[in-house]
């Protein structure tokens, strides 16, 4: 590879520039993942401003602090900037950090192509941005509906298409890789229906993009054509069709959201079995129902087009409740692992429920806009803004967070603060209900969207208020988090490699990984192969029962209890809560070396943990 | 572990209190101009037999969706409570995989829930397409929704108007008679939204949309607006409908017809005399600026005004609300349309498009 190798305790780089230059020339799947995270956090922060503007612009009737044409730049781009530069980046980044370890890998397929996946994202977040300060932004909305796209007059709309177009380029980029990744780089033993659930969301989400995208990409060209050389694709004098943009943008747009939400489910069937200290209930259910939404999802496109007289209705109506089965699937799932679990609430399960609980809305919403005769009354209304944000705040976002809180050790090798995190949880959590909440109602009542100002109708300024603060509360949540990194930063490394007693193979390496992520692998015969190091259910890697008297070394193996009776007693003590001293070297096991491995097992199989359902 | 309790306390407060609010506010109500109410978890009181078919299901919506609500956050509430880590759990739990009896339950039975919504969409949109026997409509109303304004025309009545100002046209159809709309566009979509209707169709250049309409309350007047994205002025792209007995209707009808007759039709551009530079000629290429900023012209005269409407798919006029000249008739794109102002007193007098009041230039009189 042509990383430079840096091993975890080695001297800091000998300069700045040498810092720079290794960043900025890394093929490190880790090094990637970690500036996609900060490169989409950047942007989410941009994106957040924005949203500000709009919510005090509409806190009140009238025209108070953006004009009409500032306020239909900043709601284009602060969709299109949370969408393509803080949510798709930001779940790339995890996807590049977490599945080469989840699947026993040493970096992605494909390394350079995956630092120019990344450099494209700033480059087109940049130029798809660019246009506010090139005499304005995009304001035909993050949907780019022709003919007003395709007129207005703009350059910051050439601009948004430019930089879109390297936005997907990148995205089928990272999709190929995942692809490749995830079919040829795991670890013997981990076969597809041992994947961890968040490898299978990022599987789905893979195959999502590499087929919706090219179909934008060619949507965004054909509207650059249009708009520059007179093509007339979508131009009904010319004998174009506005409605055909409305088709290829959807069919990308709708698998879009679950491109959006399957990596947050999948962060989530990680967390909650391991605070629940249990497997996924029904681990197949939940594959078949990812890939389900994932297949579902290119059926039920035109569901955004019910108004426009040029759709059939029924066949799409009847897609669009179908895709709530899976969903519900996942629910009754998550809530079956918790269910005789033991829960601990800390901040990335937090999190996790605060998605449960808050998506459910979103998912209803759903199925309310299935009803074609009600999607009629509220379409383009804040009903739907409200329905959207439920999933992508909700669920993506929540998602994000869980995530970070989740995976921070592991990337920094420390800790994020217990008390910080929870009152950036309860924040966005009531926040969010604060903002949303009330545009149902409002949307319901007929107030639409996209308008920099709206009537005095009984009630609507009121409710508006009360978004507004709403959303001030999100933006006021996200300090503590921020404050909370920079303590944490600021502090020693103090994280073994497993704080959370996990069950997936990223846990079984330091935190921070090596370059190279692992010295060994433990041998893999479930979706849990460290819980199954842990508490001793296999054999060892030459089929052979291992001695149950070599129980982990120190620091380690004291972690766990044990259900059975004739557990060994030196398994026994306290759950460690991630504040001990790191344990330096990366734990593994070694192949074809047995007699090096740690191992609390061999006496125990027949444990219920291999009864699969 | 204690300690985890708290939280939850306060999160379940922070949710009582803005449902609270929130029921507090959907009790406030001010001036109702529509009688929409205030907003509430329910749709406003359909004005139309086809809003019928919408507020038929909704309820049964609603309430399947608040009781899967309450099943599935009371779950999960549950499951977080009763089972969350204690300080003597130190050995796992049942390490339980799945169970296929219940997830074929939670399989099926939401799919039977949402197959029943189906049906019910169907029955529901079968209402709200309905059309009458044969397609007799007792009114046809066609609507051309161009930036940032309608026009509505009555083709059979020899009617027809543009909106001016803010708030736009009103339409005015009479009650418990079928009527149908259709929807025209030549320039960008747009949507046209009745919020008491509870239904909105797109406007989508290069093709017409048409949906059936019966009104059922006489009297009543609602309001409209554009609801699909178009541009700078989309949020005041209002409209109103009123709802008139046949009768009402019918003397609107020849009321609107006499005004049309009244109006002058554009004077064929002779060479009306008058002092030297009295007669400009001023023009429009888009619907956000006159193309001439500030008009040179002199004071104390009447001024010819050769109004040349170049845009391509908005209607426009010169008029000039300081001095209570209305500028009539509007010039439909590619039309000239020649106005004789009143005489102007020295100084800046602003002009505006009656039909985008954010359209402003300057008659500079000397």
């Amino acid at each position: 590879m042509a990383t430079t190798v840096v091993r975890p305790g080695t001297a800091p780089y000998p300069s700045r520039w040498a810092w720079i230059y290794e960043w900025a020339t890394t093929t490190d799947h880790k090094k990637i993942g970690i500036m996609y995270m900060v490169t989409a956090f950047g942007f989410f922060l941009l994106g957040g401003v924005m949203a500000l503007f709009i919510r005090a612009e509409l806190a009140s009737p009238g025209i108070q602090i953006a004009q009409p044409e500032t306020y239909n730049q900043l709601f284009t781009m602060h969709g299109i900037t949370m969408i393509f530069l803080f949510m798709m980046p930001m779940f790339t980044g995890f996807g590049n950090y977490v599945v080469p370890l989840q699947i026993g890998a040493a970096d992605m397929a494909f390394p350079r192509i995956n630092a120019l996946g990344f450099w494209m994202v700033p480059a087109g977040g940049l130029l798809a941005l660019s246009g506010f300060v090139l005499g304005g932004a995009a304001d035909t909305g993050w949907t780019i509906y022709p003919p007003y796209s395709a007129q207005s007059q703009l350059r910051g709309v050439d601009l948004l298409l430019v930089g879109l177009i390297l936005l997907g380029t990148s995205s089928i980029l990272g999709a190929i890789n995942f692809i490749a990744t995830i079919f040829k780089l795991r670890a013997p033993g981990l076969t597809l229906m041992r994947m961890p659930l968040f490898v299978w969301n990022t599987l789905i989400t893979a195959l999502l993009l590499l087929f919706a995208l090219p179909v934008l990409t060619s949507a965004l060209i054909m509207l650059f054509i249009d708009r520059n050389y007179g093509g007339g694709f979508f131009d009904p004098v010319q004998g174009g069709n506005p409605i055909l943009w409305q088709h290829l943008f959807w069919f990308f747009g709708h698998p879009e959201v679950y491109i959006l939400i399957l990596p947050a489910f999948g962060i989530v069937s990680e967390i909650i079995p391991v605070f629940s200290r249990k497997p996924l209930f029904g681990y197949r259910a939940f594959v078949l129902a990812t890939s389900a939404i994932g297949a579902l999802g290119f059926s039920v496109w035109a569901h955004h087009m019910f108004t426009t007289g040029a759709v059939y209705l029924p066949f799409f109506a009847f897609f669009t409740f179908l895709i709530a089965v899976p969903t519900g699937v996942k629910f009754f799932n998550w809530i079956a692992t918790m269910i005789r679990g033991q829960v601990r609430l800390a901040p990335p399960m937090l999190f996790a429920l605060g998605l449960m609980m808050l998506f459910l809305v979103g998912g209803l919403d759903g199925v309310f806009l299935a009803v074609v005769p009600f999607d009629f009354a509220v379409q383009d209304t804040y009903w739907v803004v409200s329905h959207l944000h439920y999933v992508l705040v909700a669920g993506s976002l929540f998602g994000v967070f869980a995530g970070i809180y989740y995976w921070f050790p592991k990337i920094t090798g420390r800790m994020l603060g217990d008390g910080l995190g929870k009152v950036h949880f309860l924040l966005m959590f009531v926040g969010t209900n604060l903002t949303f909440f009330p545009q149902h109602l409002l949307g319901l009542n007929g107030m639409i969207r996209r308008v920099a100002d709206y009537r005095a109708n009984p009630g609507w300024a009121e409710l508006n208020l009360l978004s507004t603060l709403g959303a001030f509360m999100i933006a006021a949540s996200v300090l503590p988090f921020m404050w909370n990194v920079f303590l944490t930063m600021r502090r020693p490394k103090d994280v073994n490699e497993d704080p959370w007693d996990g069950f997936t193979l990223e846990w079984a390496t330091s935190s921070p990984p090596p370059v190279y992520n692992f010295e060994s692998l433990p041998e893999i015969r479930s979706e849990r192969p460290l819980f199954d190091l842990k508490h001793g259910t296999r054999t060892d890697s030459h089929g052979a029962p291992t001695d149950p008297s070599r129980s982990l070394p120190a620091g380690r193996g004291q972690t766990h209890g044990e259900t059975r009776a004739d557990a060994p007693e030196e398994v026994l003590g306290q759950p460690v809560e991630g504040h001990e001293t790191a344990s330096g070297e990366p734990r593994g096991v070694t192949p074809g070396l047995p007699d090096e491995r740690p191992s609390e097992k061999g006496d125990l199989r027949g444990d219920d943990s291999q009864a699969r359902p | 572990m204690r300690a985890f309790r708290r939280p939850i306390t306060r999160l379940a407060a922070a949710v009582a209190a803005i449902a609270s609010v929130t029921l507090l506010l959907a009790g406030c109500a001010g001036i109702d101009p529509d009688g929409r109410g205030a907003p509430g978890a329910f749709p406003p009181p359909s004005a139309t037999d086809q809003g019928e078919g919408v507020n038929g299901i909704y309820p049964l919506v609603f309430w399947i969706a608040v009781g899967v609500f309450v099943l599935v956050e009371g779950l999960i509430v549950f499951a977080m409570l009763r089972y969350r880590r204690k300080p003597a759990d130190v050995d796992l739990p049942a390490q339980t995989h799945g169970n296929n009896l219940l997830e074929v339950l939670w399989t099926v039975i939401p799919a039977a829930v949402v197959a029943v919504l189906f049906v019910l969409t169907i029955v529901g949109l079968n209402r709200v397409d309905a059309r009458p026997p044969n397609d007799q409509y007792a009114v046809v109303v066609d609507v051309d929704g161009f930036q940032w304004q309608w026009t509505f025309r009555y083709e059979e009545q020899g009617i027809e108007f543009t909106g001016l100002g803010e708030q736009g046209p009103e339409m005015v159809l009479p009650v418990n008679e079928p009527v149908l709309i259709r929807l025209h566009s030549n320039n960008v979509l747009h949507s046209f939204y009745v919020p008491r209707f509870l239904y909105k169709k797109d406007v989508v250049p290069g093709r017409v949309n048409e949906f059936p309409v019966t009104l059922t309350q006489p009297g009543e007047v609602y309001g409209g607006q554009c609801a699909e994205y178009c541009g700078l002025s989309h949020n005041s792209m209002y409209f109103t409908v009123r709802a008139a007995t046949r009768a009402d209707f019918d003397a609107w009808v020849a009321a609107e017809q006499e005004k049309a007759r009244a109006t002058p039709t554009p004077a064929p551009s002779g060479q009306p005399s008058g002092p030297p530079g009295s007669q400009v000629q001023i023009s429009a290429s888009n619907n956000v600026k006159f193309d001439q900023d500030v008009v040179q012209v002199p004071a104390n005269t009447p001024i010819t005004v050769t109004f040349v409407n170049n845009d391509p798919a908005a209607q426009h006029n010169v008029a000039i609300p300081a001095l209570g000249f209305a500028g009539q008739p509007l010039a439909k794109p590619g039309e000239t349309v020649t106005y004789t102002t009143p005489p102007l007193p020295a100084g800046d007098n602003e002009f505006i498009c009656s039909v985008h009041p954010n359209m402003k230039a300057t008659l500079k009189a000397q």
